[in-house]
């Protein structure tokens, strides 16, 4: 009856209703950010740019006319596509809109071109017309430069920045990736996971409000004393005001995350869990791992982010009594990263991509080259956020409990 | 049943809010009486437990009162002086929560919810949310949520006030049936609230209990009698300066006053009965305010 009566006084709230009607808002614009990205836009035959569901639909039904096994045969053909194509009177005109056209011709290969220029640039770049310039001969390097750049790398800018037990780790992780790669339409993932971020921090800051006032507000209502000197004030009361806000943060979270990735993916289409992630945004990535595994992934990791700083906010809130102060803690913590990721330091960087807001960015997380030594042996940056923060959200329950239940007695 | 408080002190960095404070209660009703700042709030919060004294203790049947925990809540029913409740939660809401705080089964807390929003008249509006009542409701609330659990000590702080003169009565009667087989600590300033339902009182100023005994004790003890007496208009301002004005009323012939004081302060001066709030009056009022300020 208590948790009954807790999670009551949570959505009985005005403030906490707005909360939720924000959240609501939010969740519109990560979906509609997620389904209008410039990577779902078709460019039809006639040059112009298409978007929205029937624009995911056509180019989802062109570019499964490569799906299957990225062999170099592939990537040749691509190459081979890529060069009729710029030869042509259309892609060569001063005129905008035959150049359109011309574009339009590549929606069925943009993917696959872009994992290609990935390729074959070096290791730190990106040249969107590198593939302009490769011939169906260069295909036999694709899967190779991905080693070789990578050791170019190691061996030239990143010199210094690493041990030799950190570089073997880096190219051992590199050979482990099984070739050919299997491409499909896996734009669906990739919208999914780009606007994640957006999304889960939305969530984060807009339930900080519900959670900074589910112990301060005791305070706040002058509520406390009778609170505390009731039988159960100093005991179960608490253990279900904290169940209220698990259940509360898991449920919000859990909705909020299936209702953004069944849009997303209702919209976009779900093909391509199976892909590994770098036959597209990973392709430098050191984790051998499918959209499949980097959606849980992040899942997993946006709803330990959420609980860490949910935790923390309500942790705050009944250490201070103040919700106002416990609201502005989840917000330092998510912008602080941003401030300190300005400065140009090595080591900062390394330490940021420690920051608890790096649960929210794992689609990026995944492309680290960071490592730290845990326990004798190297790891990246995904197993210490996951681990860190999972025990450091736990931890936070003992002490929400211990000091609430000494709040009283000020 | 026993409450004992044995030399109970608080202080707040330089500030003794209670000092050495010793009383025994057994059942019936206590009045806690003292001016604002007292210490009364103080000593109430540490028999509910809320703050721990700086020094004594406090017994409930011979065992300490923190050492007990939730057994002593259990017992426990208190109405705080500023009295807080959840806004959007309706009386009937906050009541069943309440219960749920006191330990009460759902079944045992929805009949007793029912049976008290309709001794304290509030179940017509008991849908209603808490934020729309007036002051007077939010204090029958308040009173309702301190008896839910049929407590064995209640402490209520400043109980009547904001109600109005039919709800202090109603109040009155109310404690008054409830005063049977428990202790009732009831703290105001309103000497009139406790001055016939009390069997003891505390006369509490600066911390301390200087007085305590039954209504007649007190009265006896008090080294004045109270005097009633017409004066003209232009001599009131002479026997204000001089004695304690328990009242002043002005008539066609003149003022009448009511002296505290030890002498006859006029000739034609009449003897009264003494009561509790003249008492009051005399320990705590204004000139014992202004005769303290000049020893200090």
């Amino acid at each position: 009856m208590l948790l009954y009566y807790e999670l009551k006084k949570i959505f009985s709230g005005t403030g906490n209703r707005i909360a939720l009607l924000f959240l609501i808002i939010f969740l519109g614009v990560s979906c509609y950010c997620a389904v209008t990205d410039i990577n779902v836009r078709y460019t039809n035959e006639q040059g112009e740019d298409e978007r929205g569901f029937s624009a995911a639909q056509k180019l989802r039904k062109a570019q499964l006319t490569w799906a299957g096994p990225l062999t170099e045969d592939t990537v040749a053909a691509v190459i081979e596509k890529n060069a009729r194509i710029i030869a042509t009177p259309e892609y060569q005109s001063d005129d905008v809109t035959q150049n359109n056209i011309a574009y339009g011709w590549t929606m069925d290969y943009r993917a696959l071109r872009d994992v290609i220029t990935r390729s074959f640039c070096e290791f730190r770049s990106y040249d969107y017309y590198r593939i302009n310039s490769l011939t169906p001969a260069d295909a036999a390097d694709f899967y190779p430069n991905r080693l070789k750049t990578l050791k170019t790398w190691l061996d030239t800018e990143a010199k210094d920045q690493y041990s030799q037990e950190e570089k073997a780790f880096f190219i051992a992780r590199y050979q482990e990736m099984e070739t050919p790669l299997y491409f499909t339409w896996k734009q669906g993932w990739e919208s999914l996971l780009e606007y994640a971020v957006m999304a889960q921090m939305f969530l984060v800051l807009t339930l900080s409000f519900a959670a900074a006032g589910l112990f301060a507000g005791e305070f706040s209502n002058r509520a406390d004393a009778v609170f505390f000197s009731a039988c159960h004030g100093r005991g179960k009361a608490i253990k279900a005001k904290i169940g209220a806000g698990i259940l509360f943060v898991t449920g919000a979270y859990w909705i909020y995350w299936g209702a953004y990735s069944l849009f997303v993916l209702g919209m976009l289409g779900g093909d391509g869990a199976s892909c590994m992630i770098q036959v597209g945004m990973g392709w430098k990535s050191i984790y051998n791992i499918t959209y499949g595994q980097l959606y849980l992934l992040v899942s997993a990791g946006g709803y330990v982010g959420t609980l860490f700083f949910l935790f923390l906010t309500m942790l705050v809130s009944a250490w201070t009594g103040s919700a106002v102060v416990a609201v502005t803690v989840p917000f330092l913590l998510i912008f602080l990263p941003s401030v300190l990721g300005n400065m140009q330091a090595d080591w900062l960087a390394k330490l940021t991509a420690l920051l608890p807001d790096q649960l929210f960015q794992l689609h990026l997380g995944v492309q680290y080259f960071y490592l730290y030594r845990a326990g004798g042996h190297l790891v990246g940056t995904l197993p210490i956020l996951f681990v860190l923060y999972t025990v450091l959200a736990l931890l936070f329950l003992p002490c929400l409990y211990r000091v609430f239940r000494r709040a009283g007695k000020r | 049943m026993e409450l004992r408080l044995e030399q109970v002190t608080k202080r707040f960095s330089d500030l003794t809010a209670v000092h050495s404070v010793s009383a025994v209660l057994d059942s019936g009703v206590y009045g806690l009486l003292g001016v604002n700042g007292a210490g009364k709030t103080t000593l109430m919060r540490m028999l509910c437990t809320l703050t721990r004294p700086t020094a004594g203790q406090i017994l409930w049947d011979g065992e300490d009162i923190f050492e007990m925990d939730m057994r002593y809540r259990k017992l426990l029913g208190y109405l705080p002086q500023d009295f807080g409740f959840y806004p959007d939660f309706s009386v009937q809401d906050y009541l069943m929560y309440v219960a749920s705080l006191k330990g009460l089964r759902p079944a045992v807390a929805r009949a007793r919810t029912e049976e008290m929003l309709h001794r304290v008249g509030l179940y017509q509006v008991r849908q209603k949310k808490m934020k729309k009542f007036s002051g007077g409701m939010k204090r029958r609330a308040g009173i309702a949520q301190a008896v839910l659990n049929d407590p064995k000590l209640l402490i209520l702080d400043e109980p009547t006030a904001g109600l109005d003169p039919n709800e202090r009565i109603r109040f009155r009667n109310l404690i008054g049936e409830l005063s049977r087989d428990r202790i009732v600590l009831l703290s105001t300033h309103i000497v009139s609230d406790v001055a016939y339902i009390a069997k003891g009182f505390f006369l509490m100023k600066d911390g301390q209990i200087r007085h305590r005994g039954s209504m007649e004790e007190i009265l006896k003890e008090a080294p004045i009698k109270a005097w009633r007496c017409l004066v003209p208009g232009e001599k009131t301002d002479a026997l204000r300066n001089r004695y304690q004005v328990a009242n002043f009323k002005t008539n066609a012939g003149g003022c009448e006053l009511r002296i505290l004081s030890d002498q006859k302060p006029a000739e034609d001066a009449v003897e009264e009965v003494l009561t509790l709030e003249d008492v009051f009056l005399y320990y705590f009022g204004e000139k014992a305010e202004k005769e303290d300020a000049a020893v200090l």
